[in-house]
């Protein structure tokens, strides 16, 4: 009975993807079955579409673009975050990501009156601006964690054992800050993406993707829409599964360094004066 | 500890290292390593990286480094664990790792705060020995705190006590066992006995002091005739004698009877009741079995060199 849900459950999740999929490759204009054969024609319809191009790019570089600058900007709060002791941590690390709860439509009309007080006009810019804003609460929220746990005392070792302030910020601080706060941009990557209230607000003439599919849901049921929506998802899914691959080759550079470990151990005994250190798989740290 | 390290500055006075002004030299330019109470091991490093974090700051060639480190693993038994990651060691291996990578730098003080405080008791006294080995193989100066006046004896040349900041006494732990300054550092360091009364007479350095139901009899060290004073007296100072023969006349014994006993293996430890003292007296296991029950009537006594006089 449970399996039988788990298996519903699946297939509830998992059928609009399959079902656009399908139809995106579907070689008759018809979006409902029977399914007549398979055809990328709306590939390359929609790749044709000067528009799409556009689109797809200005997605591109706003997401890339939000993701830099709200990382540096994040990084940079969670930094001084680690410096503040006690109780006060909390309650400004409370402050900073609260806004995660702030409704889009909210922030899209707030930062149109915003952006129209100080005299900007609405561009690709202004949707950067928007999208950082809107980011940059799930950036502090994802690196909370680490935040919390981070020992500071790790960099008082560091400046006892001869680290300068520099040194010990980018020997010890960052090297264990760096996992989280990539994994906290690409998360930044995947919302500025996808994001499309608040830029429907704040969008002058340059349309992002989600922008450009809703718009041509609008005027006609297009199946090229089927194949710009996996277009999407696929740029979505190669950015996850890059941080994907980022934890997992940290993780098995840890897990053969262990095991290339005990092999060591093993040769000790045959031969315990070997000047080599024993070798690990990852890249030995140089501090040149 | 945090001022020699140079982590915080003094608000009077100086330091000195090797005879150099210290005091607002940054923790980087000194030689000063400290192994920090939870450790401050770096979780991204390896424990060959993180021993050998300090030699490479101070850009030693490679083979240097590797040859340093080896040796330091080596030297705290931890040759085959060098391409591990923190998390995989257990709490007396990072205490090594810890100590490998403040040693290695060869500092001319190296500082320990509390670091056996977060082992259980078994891996302390193993780790204890190890420091003391470690310690006198290296010949570096150990600076060491530590609330636990067992660590202190075992470990020091020289011990300084401080209550409420301030320094209490300073010597060897002999001295400061055998020969507390005050009330603070008798009771500090083991068990003892503490009684009050008034120094009758002094002659010759030497104190008759009364209690109100016995009378002592001591070295005065600085006490005043008149004088009201504590008196020190260890437990195992004490000699405990059946009450069969009669109690004699004059100073350091009394009479009372045992109310506790306490089997310490090796030792024993008896509470004897003298009016409304309770006093500890203990005595190495008599190999013939313990002769006294509680409520046994017995004689203590003791030599005068076990009367430590404190004045208040």
């Amino acid at each position: 009975m449970l399996r039988m849900y788990l298996w519903l459950y699946v297939l509830f999740l998992y059928a609009p993807i399959v079902i656009i999929g399908m139809f995106s490759f579907h070689s008759s204009p018809s979006l409902v079955f029977p399914f007549d054969g398979w055809s990328l024609r709306w590939y390359e319809q929609i790749f044709a579409s000067r528009t799409f191009r556009e689109s797809l790019w200005n997605s591109i570089i706003v997401a890339t673009a939000a993701s830099v600058v709200t990382t540096l900007l994040g990084a940079t709060v969670a930094l001084a975050l680690i410096r503040i002791k006690g109780k006060m941590r909390d309650v400004i690390a409370t402050i900073c990501a609260a806004p995660i709860a702030l409704p889009g439509l909210f922030l899209g009309i707030a930062l149109v009156s915003g952006f129209a007080q100080v005299g900007m006009n609405r561009s690709l810019l202004t949707v950067t601006i928007s999208h950082v804003l809107y980011a940059l609460p799930f950036f502090v929220a994802t690196l909370r964690s680490r935040i919390d746990y981070f020992d500071s005392s790790l960099e008082e070792a560091a400046r006892d054992l001869g680290a300068t302030t520099w040194q010990s910020f980018h020997l010890v601080t960052l090297p264990i800050l760096r996992p989280s706060i990539v994994g906290a941009a690409i998360l930044v990557f995947a919302l500025s993406f996808d994001e499309l209230i608040i830029t429907v607000f704040v969008s002058g003439n340059e349309s992002t993707l989600p922008m450009m599919i809703w718009s041509m849901m609008r005027r006609t049921v297009d199946p090229t829409i089927n194949a710009a929506s996996m277009v999407a998802l696929g740029l979505s899914l190669i950015v996850i599964t890059i941080a994907g691959a980022i934890f997992w080759l940290q993780r098995s550079a840890a897990i053969s360094s262990r095991t290339s470990d005990l092999r060591v151990e093993a040769n000790d005994q045959v031969d315990s004066t070997t000047e080599q250190r024993p070798q690990s798989v990852r890249p030995v740290q140089s501090f040149e | 500890m945090r001022i020699i390290a140079g982590f915080e500055e003094p608000t009077t006075g100086t330091l000195k290292i090797n005879g150099q002004n210290a005091t607002s030299l940054p923790p980087e330019k000194r030689s000063v390593n400290m192994v920090f109470q939870r450790y401050a091991l770096f979780p991204h490093l390896d424990v060959f990286d993180n021993v050998a974090f300090g030699l490479r700051l101070r850009k030693l060639p490679k083979g240097e480094v590797n040859k340093q480190v080896t040796a330091m693993l080596h030297l705290v038994q931890l040759e085959s664990y060098s391409g591990r990651w923190i998390h995989e060691l257990s709490g007396g291996q990072c205490q090594r790792v810890a100590l490998a990578r403040a040693l290695v730098n060869q500092p001319d003080v190296l500082l320990l705060d509390e670091p056996l405080a977060a082992l259980d008791l078994k891996i302390r006294h193993h780790m204890l020995r190890e420091l003391k080995r470690i310690h006198e193989e290296t010949g570096t100066t150990f600076v060491y705190v530590t609330h636990d006046q067992d660590e202190a004896m075992i470990l020091s040349d020289r011990v300084v006590l401080m209550n409420k900041g301030e320094i209490a006494q300073l010597g060897s732990p002999q001295d400061l066992y055998a020969a507390p300054e005050s009330l603070f550092c008798a009771k500090f360091f083991g068990e003892t006995n503490i009684l009050e009364g008034r120094v009758d007479k002094i002659t010759r350095g030497v104190a008759d002091i009364s209690t109100p139901l016995f009378s002592a009899k001591g070295a005065a060290r600085n006490a005043r005739e008149g004088e009201t004073v504590s008196i020190s007296i260890r437990p195992e100072a004490m000699k405990l004698t059946g009450s069969d023969a009669p109690l004699l006349a004059g100073p350091n014994r009394l009479t009372g009877h045992v109310e506790d006993i306490v089997f310490i293996g090796n030792r024993v430890v008896y509470q004897v009741r003298h009016g409304d003292n309770l006093l500890s007296c203990q005595e190495t296991r008599p190999v013939t079995g313990i002769q006294y029950t509680p409520g046994s009537h017995v004689h203590l006594n003791w030599p005068d060199e076990a009367v430590v006089v404190l004045t208040q």
